[in-house]
Formats: C-alpha cells, sequence, structure tokens
C-alpha cells in the first residue's frame, strides 16, 4: 500500500534538477523554454528544482569536464533515492564536438550512471517532455 | 583621421619604438614593438590617442618565440599591438596599470602558455582545472594530449 | 564579522562557468573574488586540429543563446582571409539571422531579469513572445538554436516569398507585444523600483574595465561594433545605437528593450531590401598565410576573433573572446558595496545566462568555518522580502 502510493506520487510529480556541467547552453535554454508557456511542463507536475536535495530526476547536459567531475559526484550524492539521470543533448551523451579535449572527460556517464538519452543538438523541448515521460513510463 | 594620416603621426610620435607599422585592412593597425617597451607604447596610446579598451589579448606560439597580441579599438581605428617574446625566458611586463582590464586575459596567458607576467596583481591560475598537472601548458604547440580511455557503460568498450 | 560566501561553479557561456566567493559584512559585499574553468572544455587547442569548414560546427557550440554571433565572426575572419566575396543575398541572410537572434537573447534576458527581481509574469510574457523568434529561425534555418546556416562563403539556406512575409508578420506581433512591455514597465513602479539604482557602474568604470556591450551603453558609452565598424551590411542599414546614462540594472532593460525595436528594424529593412541573386560562393579548401582580427556585436556585446592561418587547411591559431569573459571585471565592480540579495539580479544583468542563477550557494562563517547551504531562489526570496518593506524608490522612473 505504501509502495503504491509512493509510486503513484513519483510518477505524478517528479521533481527536476538542471546540471550544467559544461554545455555550450543551448540544452539549457531548451529546458527552460520546456518550463514555458508554450510547452509548460508543469501541467504534468514537473517541477524545476534549484538544490539536488529536493530533485529525483537529474537533467544534466553538457560534456563532463575535468574540473566539474568532482561537483557532479557530489551532487549525485546529494540526490536522495531512487533517483534518476537523463543525460540531454549529444554533449552529455558522448562529448558531442568536444570530445577529445583536454579538459573533457567524455560524456556525463563517465561520471555518474545514466538511465535516459535524449539526443538532439540541441535537444528540442518536445524531445525532453519525451524523455522524461518515457522514464516515468519505466517506474 | 584616416589610417594612413594616423600611420605618419604614430611614426613621428613613437620613433624607433614602433619597429614596424602594417595596415592590412581598413581600420586594422598592426605594430610591432619591443617587450620593454610594451608598457610605454600602451601608455602613450593611452594618454594620447585615447586608446582606453582593450578587446583582448592573443597568444600564438611560434616554436622558439611567443607572440603576444594586444587588441585595443577606439572608435576610429583598431590597434593591434604585436611583440615577441623568447620561449626559453618567457617574461613579459603587466599592462594593468594602464588598463586595468586586461587582467583576466594576462591571468589566462599564464595558464595557456605558461607565460610569466611580472607586475601582475592577482596572479593565480584562471581557467585550468584545480588538479592540472603543473607544467602543461596547453596551447604550447609542442603539448599533446592523449584521450583517457572511456568506459562505455552497460557492456561494449 | 565578515563572511565568505561562494556562489557556486557553474556558469554557461565559453569559458566561463564561475565560482564568485564574495567577503560580505553583514548585508553588504566587500569584495569578490572570481574562479573561472569549470566549462574551460579547451576549444582552442582542438580549433587547431580541426579544418576551416568543420570549424564552423565547432565555434558554434561556444555558446547556445548566440550561436551565430560565433559562428558569423569566425566566418567572416576567414572569408578575408580567404579573400572571398560572399554574395549580397547571401550577407542579407546571414545578417537577418543575427538580428533575429539579437531579439530571441534579448527577450530571453528580459524574462531572466524580470524572474530575478521577482516578476515572474513578465518573465512568462517574454518567453512566450520569445517563441515566435524562435519558429522564424526555425523556419529559416531549420534548427531552434544552432541555426547552421553559415558558410564560409555565404548562407546554405534561401529564403521564398512566403517565409519574406511570416517574418514580416512576425516583427508586426512583436512590436505589439513590445509595447505592452512599455505599458507593464511604465505602470508597474514596484518594478522599476526594484531595478533602479543597483549595481551601480559609473562611466569612467566601464571605460577602465573594458567592460563591453549593453552593460557598457547603460552607462553611456555608446559603443556598438555595428555603428562604429560597420561589417558587411550594416553600413548601408538605418539603425540607431541605444543608450542609457542611469548606470545601473534599470538601465540594462532600457537599453535591451530599445535594441529589440532597433532590432525589428533592422529585420523589416532587411527582408524588404533583399537582393536577387545567389547566397554562396565557392570557398578554397586552403588559407593563405596570414592573419585577420574579425569583430561583431553579438547580443551581449562585443565578439572578437583572432585567426592565423599558416598556408594548411587548418587554423595556425584561432583566438576567441566572447563578451561575458570581458564583463567579468566589470561585474566585481559591480558587485562591491551591493547587498548579497541583489547578486541574482547584478549577475544577471551583464547576461551571463540563466543556468548559472539557479544554483547552490554555500555560506560559509568565516571564524567556524561552518557551512550552511543558501540556494538562490532563497536569495530571491529574501531579496523580495527586503523589498517588499522597503519604500518604493519614488524618484525611479521608467525612462521610455
Amino acid at each position: 500500500m505504501l509502495n503504491k502510493l509512493a509510486r503513484w506520487s513519483r510518477i505524478k510529480s517528479p521533481w527536476i534538477l538542471h546540471l550544467n556541467s559544461g554545455a555550450c547552453n543551448a540544452c539549457d535554454i531548451e529546458i527552460i523554454a520546456a518550463l514555458t508557456p508554450r510547452f509548460d511542463v508543469e501541467r504534468f507536475g514537473i517541477l524545476l528544482k534549484a538544490t539536488p536535495r529536493h530533485a529525483d530526476v537529474i537533467i544534466a547536459t553538457g560534456p563532463a569536464t575535468r574540473q566539474m567531475r568532482d561537483r557532479i559526484i557530489r551532487i549525485y550524492d546529494q540526490v536522495p533515492d531512487p533517483k534518476f539521470v537523463i543525460a540531454v543533448g549529444a554533449c552529455a551523451m558522448s562529448g558531442c564536438v568536444y570530445r577529445g579535449a583536454y579538459n573533457i572527460m567524455g560524456g556525463i556517464d563517465q561520471v555518474i550512471p545514466v538511465n535516459m538519452y535524449v539526443p538532439g543538438c540541441p535537444a528540442r523541448p518536445d524531445a525532453i517532455i519525451d524523455g522524461v515521460v518515457k522514464l516515468l513510463g519505466k517506474l | 583621421m584616416t589610417d594612413a594620416e594616423l600611420i605618419e603621426k604614430l611614426k613621428a610620435d613613437l620613433g624607433d619604438k614602433v619597429a614596424e607599422i602594417a595596415n592590412p585592412a581598413r581600420r586594422r593597425l598592426f605594430l610591432k614593438v619591443a617587450p620593454s617597451d610594451i608598457i610605454a607604447v600602451t601608455t602613450r596610446l593611452h594618454d594620447a590617442y585615447g586608446v582606453v579598451f582593450l578587446s583582448t589579448i592573443s597568444g600564438v606560439d611560434n616554436g622558439e618565440t611567443f607572440e603576444i597580441v594586444y587588441h585595443f579599438s577606439t572608435p576610429e581605428t583598431d590597434f593591434n599591438l604585436r611583440t615577441e617574446i623568447p620561449r626559453a625566458d618567457p617574461h613579459l611586463a603587466s599592462i594593468t596599470p594602464v588598463i586595468p582590464g586586461a587582467i583576466l586575459y594576462e591571468r589566462e596567458l599564464q595558464d595557456m602558455f605558461g607565460m610569466i607576467v611580472d607586475g601582475l596583481p592577482d596572479p593565480r591560475p584562471l581557467v585550468l582545472p584545480d588538479d592540472w598537472p603543473a607544467e602543461n601548458y596547453p596551447l604550447r604547440k609542442d603539448w599533446k594530449h592523449t584521450r583517457p580511455e572511456e568506459v562505455i557503460p552497460g557492456g561494449k568498450s | 564579522m565578515s563572511f565568505q560566501v561562494p556562489i557556486g561553479p557553474q556558469h554557461p557561456a565559453l569559458k566561463e562557468p564561475i565560482s564568485l566567493r564574495m567577503t560580505v559584512e553583514g548585508e553588504v559585499i566587500t569584495d569578490v573574488d572570481i574562479r573561472l574553468g569549470y566549462n574551460h572544455r579547451g576549444l582552442e587547442k582542438l580549433a587547431e586540429e580541426k579544418n576551416w569548414i568543420q570549424n564552423i560546427y565547432l565555434v558554434e557550440r561556444i555558446c547556445g543563446i548566440c550561436s551565430h554571433s560565433h559562428a558569423t565572426c569566425y566566418v567572416q575572419g576567414v572569408e578575408k582571409l580567404m579573400e572571398l566575396a560572399p554574395p549580397r543575398r547571401g550577407l542579407y541572410i546571414r545578417y537577418l539571422v543575427s538580428e533575429l537572434e539579437r531579439i530571441h537573447s534579448h527577450l530571453l534576458w528580459l524574462g531572466v531579469a524580470g524572474h530575478e527581481a521577482g516578476f515572474d509574469s513578465f518573465f512568462m510574457y517574454t518567453w512566450r513572445d520569445r517563441e515566435i523568434v524562435m519558429d522564424l529561425l526555425e523556419m529559416i534555418s531549420g534548427n531552434r538554436v544552432h541555426y547552421a546556416i553559415n558558410t564560409i562563403g555565404g548562407v546554405r539556406r534561401d529564403l521564398d516569398e512566403g517565409q519574406k512575409a511570416k517574418i514580416l508578420e512576425g516583427m508586426v506581433t512583436l512590436r505589439k507585444r513590445s509595447e505592452y512591455y512599455f505599458h507593464i514597465g511604465a505602470n508597474e513602479p514596484s518594478f522599476v523600483g526594484r531595478i533602479a539604482g543597483v549595481g551601480l557602474l559609473p562611466k569612467d568604470k566601464v571605460v577602465a574595465l573594458c567592460a563591453v556591450g549593453p552593460t557598457a551603453r547603460a552607462s553611456g558609452w555608446a559603443r556598438d561594433v555595428r555603428k562604429e565598424d560597420p561589417y558587411a551590411v550594416y553600413g548601408e542599414l538605418d539603425f540607431e545605437v541605444a543608450t542609457a546614462d542611469t548606470c545601473d540594472v534599470l538601465g540594462r532593460v532600457v537599453v535591451r528593450v530599445k535594441e529589440l525595436l532597433e532590432s525589428y528594424k533592422l529585420c523589416e529593412q532587411m527582408v524588404r531590401n533583399l537582393p536577387a541573386g545567389d547566397i554562396a560562393v565557392k570557398a578554397p579548401r586552403k588559407v593563405k598565410p596570414g592573419e585577420v582580427v574579425s569583430r561583431y556585436e553579438a547580443p551581449r556585446g562585443e565578439n572578437i576573433h583572432y585567426i592565423k592561418a599558416n598556408g594548411t587547411d587548418k587554423p595556425e591559431r584561432l583566438k576567441v573572446r566572447a563578451p561575458t569573459l570581458a564583463n567579468y571585471p566589470a561585474t566585481v565592480e559591480m558587485l562591491r558595496k551591493g547587498f548579497i540579495a541583489d547578486i541574482p539580479l547584478i549577475f544577471a544583468a551583464i547576461d551571463p545566462c540563466i543556468c548559472c542563477a539557479e544554483r547552490a550557494v554555500t555560506l560559509v562563517k568565516a571564524g567556524s568555518g561552518e557551512e550552511s547551504v543558501v540556494r538562490m531562489s532563497d536569495l530571491r526570496r529574501q531579496a523580495i522580502a527586503r523589498h517588499q518593506n522597503a519604500p518604493v524608490k519614488r524618484n525611479a522612473v521608467w525612462p521610455l
């Protein structure tokens, strides 16, 4: 009964944390655009949270830079279980054009485990919403 | 004032401090100066020609020497001050006493090329990560990066 | 007693994810220290390993908001090195996209400024209108953010009559909406009161610290690369440089709103006068040795690329200076003597970008090293609370 309640509440209102680990801002503005009137994810109960301690889902953008690596792990550790990571955009998946640069570790999956990948450079807001919805469908 | 008139005026004014003035395109002046004269020339340009705005400082690795280009601009024209310092002894005087806004660019030169900018008010590293190994300067041509091994999560490697 | 407040490492543009460490006395900031490098990706090294065409796509991904600025700045430099003259139709389309990008960037910024000042409905309004520009850009280039419309020697996609009509229609709607924002500004004394007098930056400091773009123009320093060094088509277009002399965040809002109107005007001129002909010429693969300084007025200020070629198909050196980097010394100056509660507003006022503003902030007590975590949104709430009790600044007026 309690499990059922927990599962229901998780699906109905995922709170997301937006983690930028060296992105070019394109995916970031598309995530913000998903919150604004055209796409309006708040109608699904999806809320953008500022602190990892409140979040269920990390939406990570950008290749993982060397300087950010430890900070990404720290932020990931602060998110309460169960936690999910969505890598948004080509950079977060593999490093995109920055793959091979000296300050880049590669995709975000080189640093923390990733549950879902949303491709695109940048991913469109519709694709990001679709990614979140697909993730919730798996729960 | 056109570029040609300005070049005449600069030549008369700065004399042998400027080795060469090139004007490859409209509004683009390239002045070559010795590293020891950089502060004197910058001060003179700042005081007498209204060159107050520094766009950026570029460093180039030319093998034996490092080339440094200061990009200034005024509403009339763009001044690019070029100087070269030897790679073996890469010391450069800071222009922050004349133009305080130069500090970030000079700190960047220190990080990326390993030049030593003398007289910088705040010489800490600026752009490279905290755990960056010392004596590694990424924009030097002989510095090569080897990509760390990547692990593909969930199988194939 | 002084505290240290580190503001944590996230910032989106070129090398500019930033860590600000502020020393505060009570609520007043006494010193600010900047640490960059969290977003440093090693782009300049990477550019030396890619060829001229590949680099267009690389520099486009420096920044997602002014992607076209970097690509255009790079491309116009390389064209000078190759001694190419792109066809006029190609140039008009290229700079039409750059004005549309300026509109989208300024609308985005106005929203962020509204959000940081606690005026969230303004944020939603401007972002709703921004979608009009995004649709136009998608129609022209096929993508919402990275347009990839530039190529060396011109542009990659042509405009047809239907698209021209749609752009003109979009400008009419946007102009009507912008007039509504003036109405809001003029009739909302609390908004004007919140942003007036915050983040003061006198003109002599602007000059000394080499600030660029709307930050400099809001302090009465009328410098705009489009006017003083007119590149490509700007010499034949009619527009004015927007300035304000209040030197604060209010001035920066006013400058950006005025620039929006100028950009609508420029877009209409360019669409109406679009010349006929080709859109691109063929470019050689290699470049003669040489160097070029390419300047471009990005939405945030002057963007400068220094390109040096060595005769091969790869650049010898590509130096990129994005406008936000030039504005950091000025930001430090603006934050000094300001209040903690004003940090998000002042920092947003140079238009770094939105995602940096919603990050974790750690308050460290200097004596004991005891840490407590505060969020930007809490700071925003504190700021709103502080200003709720303050009397409205009666002398602050909306200058438009």
